[in-house]
């Protein structure tokens, strides 16, 4: 039939079966032919979507084959369910526990360290009593006898704790805080000029804070007159105050002023103090600018800057009153005042040598 | 063995060109865990993956074979591109946008060869959609006629027909109805 021949005449022609003259015929064919034209167009396009269609199946064919075979090359080394989900959630994880790993031990750091506050607050008042380094004296120790000065003598027993004390009276009776001397065997004081003496508590009053000690060396024979006295009344706010104290080997200054009248936690036997201390500054005197013994340093409150403690000298002589109606024992207090007017290097070189250093032993 | 053989790009091409279907399977498996990975990292799954990446590679392979493929970088990033566009798209159909998409490797704008995938994948459909509407034994006539490329002969003793000839004018009437099927349905746009 008509149709069945062109098509096998189109076909021929788009696979280049036509002989030479018969190609250019049905060239010049398609010139007039519109029709004939677009049928030829039409069964590219089909035979081209046909062929198209076909390699496609085969190339998802096999595409499909590939795949699968690959899947049962790895098949073999298939990964778990697990190990998917690890490979999957791996970093995620990773990130998890690094955190709460973190967190946990952050916690338990950061619980530690609010501890150490905590503690100071329950104790917030600190005694200035020093803990002598030990290792310190024995290495000078040690020094002193490879230097051969005291290589014969044996080492002379270093002291536990250390405070400071100050004469009371010219017969030999020191005062110093009652926790300085707390759990002593024995006491020896020492002041800057060298002089040395055994000393025994005579009397302890712990509510005041307050240890009498008496010098009980046969070789002692007074201080001579002390340079200053005791104040009886308050001191005002504001006044200029020093002291004197051996928070180190060496005899330390410090001056401030009296910042307020009752001391830690309203302590209306205290006064509270603008001066540095240091452990050992524990029993130091407290003088006005006049010379007058004010009050004896006893502690200050930790964390807080320049909130040092000193009991009122009124104290002091209330236990002294104590200790002659308990103990009979009468302390006869300087009556002169030498420092009234001197300036401040002065007063201190007549202070000095009252001045002691308080060596408890145990 | 075969991975040494395809050590490079030019290499599989090369086999690819010349209709070798190791060089195929060899790049298939090259390169599906890179696009697993970054399937399933965007939120798909095993079998979509295996779906985009063919989809991806036949991309590949038909340039090649149009000889219209112009490499301008690594076999691996042309397909990494393809995938990745072509996913993009599918998850904008099924309603759901990727705000961020996880990138392992680096990419090209593959628009243009997309467009033309699309444009031979509607004929594709088309041209599958018409020759399932066309039935038997007409299908078969074609496809083995045209497709397969087998012989008159062969075909007219499979099917049974007489003598070549009525074989020739079923095939023609066959061509006849898938030609109507398939050009109500399809306007090729140019």
């Amino acid at each position: 039939m008509f149709d069945y021949s062109i098509y096998e005449q189109i076909e021929r022609y788009l696979g280049g079966g036509m002989v030479a003259e018969e190609k250019v015929a049905f060239e010049a064919l398609l010139q007039t032919d519109t029709r004939l034209a677009e049928k030829v167009r039409e069964h590219q396009t089909l035979l081209k979507a046909m062929r198209q269609h076909g390699q496609r199946q085969s190339l998802q064919q096999k595409l499909n084959l590939m795949h699968t075979e690959m899947v049962a090359e790895s098949a073999a080394a298939s990964p778990s369910m697990f190990k998917v989900f690890w490979n999957k959630h791996r970093q995620t994880m990773a990130v998890a526990a690094s955190v709460s790993l973190l967190s946990v031990f952050g916690t338990l750091w950061s619980v530690q360290q609010l501890k150490e506050p905590v503690q100071q607050q329950t104790a917030r008042y600190v005694e200035l009593r020093r803990e002598v380094e030990r290792i310190k004296k024995e290495q000078r120790a040690i020094i002193d006898g490879i230097m051969g000065t005291e290589a014969e003598k044996p080492a002379p027993r270093t002291a536990r704790f250390s405070g400071t004390g100050f004469a009371v009276s010219s017969d030999g009776y020191i005062v110093t805080n009652s926790h300085v001397i707390e759990g002593a065997d024995s006491v020896m004081i020492e002041n800057k000029a060298g002089l040395r003496f055994k000393v025994n508590a005579v009397y302890r009053d712990k509510t005041h804070d307050l240890a009498i000690l008496k010098i009980e060396d046969p070789a002692f024979e007074g201080f001579g007159k002390l340079p200053y006295t005791f104040k009886t009344t308050e001191s005002d706010l504001g006044e200029k105050v020093f002291t004197l104290g051996y928070p180190r080997e060496d005899i330390v200054f410090g001056e401030g002023s009296l910042s307020s009248s009752t001391g830690f936690e309203g302590d209306t036997t205290a006064y509270q103090i603008s001066i540095p201390l240091n452990p050992g500054n524990s029993g130091g005197p407290l003088l006005d600018d006049k010379g007058n013994l004010i009050g004896i340093i006893s502690g200050k409150q930790a964390g807080q800057e320049g909130a040092a403690f000193a009991v009122k000298s009124a104290y002091l002589l209330k236990v002294l009153g104590d200790m002659l109606t308990t103990d009979s024992t009468k302390v006869a207090l300087p009556r002169h005042n030498h420092l009234a007017g001197n300036g401040r290097p002065q007063q201190l070189k007549k202070l000095k040598d009252y001045v002691f250093v308080v060596k408890v032993y145990n | 063995m075969e991975n040494t053989l395809y050590e490079t790009d030019e290499a599989i091409l090369a086999g690819i060109r010349k209709d070798d279907d190791r060089a195929l399977a060899y790049l298939y498996k090259l390169h599906f865990p890179m696009i697993a990975h970054f399937i399933l990292n965007n939120s798909g799954t095993e079998d979509e993956a295996k779906d985009i990446y063919q989809e991806g590679v036949i991309v590949f392979y038909e340039k090649i074979k149009d000889n219209s493929l112009e490499l301008t970088c690594q076999i691996k990033t042309y397909l990494y591109s393809v995938c990745r566009r072509l996913w993009l798209k599918r998850l904008a159909e099924k309603g759901r946008y990727a705000v961020k998409v996880d990138d392992a490797e680096d990419f090209l704008p593959a628009e243009d060869d997309i467009a033309q995938h699309e444009e031979n994948e509607r004929q594709f459909e088309l041209m599958g959609d018409a020759l399932a509407q066309l039935g038997e034994p007409c299908r078969s006539l074609l496809e083995d006629y045209y497709i397969h490329m087998q012989n008159m002969q062969d075909i007219t003793d499979k099917f049974g027909y007489t003598n070549s000839d009525t074989a020739k004018n079923q095939k023609y009437k066959c061509l006849q109805r898938l030609k109507k099927i398939f050009f109500t349905a399809y306007k090729p746009q140019v």
